[in-house]
């Protein structure tokens, strides 16, 4: 009997009574001490001689660490990995990370100080203690107070353990065995475990994928992808004429493309260029021509463009005599309309921009043509 | 009680904390009372209750599905007024909450030891209520099944959350507060458990309360830890009461909105918070003190008391009311004049008047004894404060948002009937799950109670008489 005991537990009916019991229980060395009661035991800490609880300083460091995080996951987040200024503040306006920062701190140090606890302290949970298949323990969690002797070596005397508790005042003694430590770790039970779990995530991969595969697929979660709208290369039944996109009514013309020249380039002679002669619009004149006319008609509006060089082709020399003598209007008409080879740039440039050119390639005709005086322009 | 003739020689009568409890209380009489419900079966008023309660979270469910069906047109928010009974309800919800954890915490971390009674019941309806809370956001999303795009997780649309927003400060005010709320139940669940656990005669029973319990065997060197983990999270919990209101309050606070934009918001949500949720404790104490035959346990003193703090939290928001009035007045800015205004005279003022009649004017009964000892008039005081802080939170939102800056926008707000069966909804999930908690957990924390009864601690003076 002795050699299988664990520990001796003695009852005992009042507070008053087990706190007279631990000092004699502890005098007699028979083993280490430990007390079981319903409810917390003022100052029975210091009469089992109990060390400070670690807690406190475990759940500062947790609660630091948790700040920190907070702070450096948003920090990383809203001033380097996506910065996007909201509310006119600064990619690391830390002011605003300070309420993530408290909840993540209380987060943390609220798990360590429950989990910490229950799990690394009191090393729980524990099934296989000797005193929760005991006779007492009834009593233990009810209204009674029981004291324990528990083994500490092989040579642990529970008869003499259970002298001292007696004489010590408790009302009942019980011999418990030692506890059974074995049932969570037999080979049966942790493949029983890993069995489980890769049940568990077998079903979880299948649930995942049918989740993600078809849920979205079902009403109302569809809805998003079926909001009546027309596409505009799609027949839809809402129009009579079964297409999505409607033509515009005749006659539209887009914004900033009016007047559009259709006439002939004889009728469009008369145009007047209505942009002033600024700076701002050569500026712009020669943004387009260098980006649509150039390829062509060269940077010096002379024909001699790369294509040209390239393909062999003839385009107009607009340096000569006939182009010199052009109306604006003429050469309006030619950028609307095309002409010859040269395909119209109606959609290309807007109404601004080509009359822009004209201008522009006025000046560049002016340029290769100076005359004396045109020196005295130039000169401030 | 020796103890008890020696201190009363030297304290005044009037000094010395009365009982806690009424009668003989002993520890194994309260496990008894108050562990036995779980081993009985319930009355039928029971199963009434939780017909009525169903009934009403089915209409709910079916509301809910009618909204995921046809979107959330099938309520009557609408420009300008884009948050009304949604933003409202989680609102009221989260607050109701609050009183749980100041009593679970506060009153804990003040060594107010009444507390002990009726921690549980409270800490239980904080869940039950931020459960409750929660719903209004996630619905008001419109897809909640894409919800957790609210949460910074690396994903392929490469976005992240925007941290200054307080929205985003709500997500995890709401979640910590959850997490929290739950971790502080359970740990003072444990040890009540393990009393069920050892006292249960079926099998079935003991098998959960086992799997519950982790194994919970009262060594005092588990309590040690224990104490210190409960004192710690009480601590921890304090910050929350106080943090998690005011960062609801900064959803409105931190706009421009004339009405929202004003410092005193958290303040004053955290006081409209314990106010509301107060009231609810002492509504559902009362039927359960009543009900569950738990009068010795849950005395008159409690109720007495709590209606004290009612009645401190109605003067706190009295004196809010008249500051918002002040602000609007003092600033001499039109748009906030023109919204305080509304509230006392505009289209809402009816609401208005409510809310001041309900949560200012009508708690003051409780400066009388007689109205703090009495079930009806506490009943009505609560059943007031409950309706006059959801009207706040309407006159809040809806007034503020129904005529802001823009006139050309103004437009009244009207709720539809499925505004309506939302809100009913909720508070079927609220009082189903109260239902059931108060048969399958202990309501009473049975061993903070039994660590407060007479003769429950030992006698400092014990040793020395005899040594």
């Amino acid at each position: 009997m002795p050699e299988t005991s664990y520990a001796v537990l003695g009852i005992f009916d009042t507070p008053d009574a087990l706190m007279k019991a631990i000092p004699k229980a502890r005098a007699s060395k028979l083993g280490a001490v430990e007390a079981y009661t319903p409810y917390p035991i003022h100052g029975i800490d210091d009469a089992l001689g109990l060390r400070r609880s670690p807690l406190g300083g475990m759940v500062l460091v947790m609660g630091i660490l948790g700040a920190l995080t907070a702070f450096g996951f948003q920090y990383w987040i809203s001033a380097i990995d996506y910065p996007i200024i909201t509310g006119g503040k600064g990619a690391g306006s830390w002011e605003a990370f300070i309420p993530i920062m408290f909840e993540v701190t209380v987060l943390f140090a609220t798990f360590t100080a429950g989990l910490g606890m229950l799990f690394l302290l009191n090393r729980l949970p524990f099934f296989g203690h000797p005193v929760l298949s005991s006779k007492s323990v009834k009593g233990i969690t009810r209204d009674r107070y029981a004291l324990a002797l528990e083994a500490e070596s092989e040579g642990f005397d529970s008869a003499a353990a259970a002298r001292v508790l007696q004489e010590a005042g408790a009302t009942e003694v019980e011999i418990l065995p030692a506890p059974d430590r074995s049932p969570f770790l037999t080979s049966a039970f942790i493949l029983r475990v890993a069995a489980g779990i890769f049940g568990a995530c077998v079903v979880a991969g299948i649930a995942m994928f049918l989740v993600t595969k078809w849920f979205p697929l079902l009403a109302p979660m569809k809805y998003m992808q079926d909001q009546p709208r027309l596409n505009a290369q799609k027949p839809s039944a809402f129009f009579k004429d079964g297409h999505g996109m409607q033509r515009p009514v005749a006659g539209t013309v887009a914004r900033g493309h009016l007047p559009t020249a259709t006439g002939t380039q004889e009728a469009a002679a008369t145009l007047v260029n209505p942009l002033p002669r600024t700076k701002e619009v050569f500026a712009a004149g020669r943004k387009a021509y260098i980006n649509r006319c150039e390829v062509c008609h060269g940077a010096l509006g002379n024909g001699m463009g790369s294509l040209t060089a390239a393909y062999g082709g003839k385009p107009a020399n607009l340096q000569a005599q006939q182009f010199r003598d052009y109306p604006d209007g003429k050469i309006y008409w030619a950028i609307v309309n095309g002409k010859n080879a040269m395909p119209s740039h109606a959609a290309d440039l807007s109404e601004s921009q080509r009359w822009a050119v004209v201008h522009y390639v006025r000046a560049l005709q002016r340029a290769q043509n100076a005359k004396d005086e045109d020196l005295k322009v130039a000169t401030p | 009680m020796r103890t008890d003739a020696a201190h009363a020689g030297a304290i005044p009568e009037a000094l010395i904390e009365p009982s806690l409890t009424v009668g003989k209380v002993t520890p194994g009489s309260l496990d008894d009372q108050v562990l036995a419900f779980p081993e009985t079966k319930p009355p039928r008023q029971w199963y009434l209750g939780l017909a009525i309660t169903l009934t009403a979270l089915f209409i709910g469910l079916g509301f809910i599905g009618y909204t995921f069906v046809t979107g959330i047109g099938a309520w009557g928010n609408n420009s300008p007024v884009f948050w009304a009974f949604d933003i409202i309800n989680f609102v009221f919800w989260v607050g109701i909450g609050h009183a749980g954890t100041l009593i679970s915490a506060i009153l804990f971390l003040f060594r107010k030891r009444w507390r002990n009674a009726i921690a549980r019941f409270a800490e239980a309806m904080t869940i039950f209520a931020v459960m409750c809370a929660v719903i209004f956001p996630l619905i008001h999303v419109g897809r909640p099944w894409l919800a957790f795009w609210l949460f910074p997780y690396p994903n392929q649309r490469a976005l992240w959350t925007n941290f200054r927003s307080p929205l985003l400060w709500d997500v995890f005010a709401v979640n910590t507060y959850f997490s929290v709320s739950l971790m502080f139940w359970y740990l003072g669940l444990i040890p009540d458990i393990a009393s069920m656990r050892d006292r249960t005669t079926s099998k079935l029973r003991k098998a959960i309360y086992t799997a519950l319990a982790m194994g919970w065997r009262g060594a005092a060197s588990h309590w040690q830890h224990y104490e210190k983990a409960y004192l710690l999270l009480a601590g921890l919990a304090t910050g929350l009461v106080l943090s998690v209101h005011s960062v609801v309050s900064f959803d409105f606070a931190t706009s421009v909105v004339p009405g929202w934009h004003m410092t005193i918001f958290p303040p004053y949500f955290v006081a409209g918070a314990i106010f509301a949720g107060f009231a609810m404790v002492v509504i559902v104490l009362v039927v359960v003190r009543e009900t569950m035959q738990l009068k010795n346990l849950i005395t008159m003193r409690h109720l007495d008391v709590m209606n004290k703090v009612i009645l401190a939290m109605s003067c706190i928001m009295g004196y809010s009311y008249m500051m918002e009035g002040f602000t609007a007045w003092y600033s001499m800015n039109e748009f906030l004049h023109h919204g305080f205004m509304n509230i006392i005279s505009g289209t809402y003022g009816w609401a208005g008047w409510l809310t001041i009649f309900c949560n200012i004017l009508f708690p003051q009964i409780l400066w009388f004894r007689k109205a703090r000892a009495s079930y009806f008039w506490m009943i009505m005081v609560a059943l007031g404060v409950t309706v006059g802080m959801w009207f706040e939170r309407f006159v809040i939102i809806v007034i503020s948002l129904h005529q802001d800056y823009l006139p050309s926008a103004w437009r009244i707000y009207k709720p539809t009937m499925t505004d309506f069966g939302i809100l009913l909804g909720t508070f079927g999930l609220f009082f189903t799950l109260v239902l059931i908690f108060a048969r399958v957990l202990p309501v009473i924390a049975t061993t903070e109670v039994k660590a407060i009864l007479p003769d429950a601690q030992p006698s400092h003076h014990g040793d020395d008489h005899h040594a």
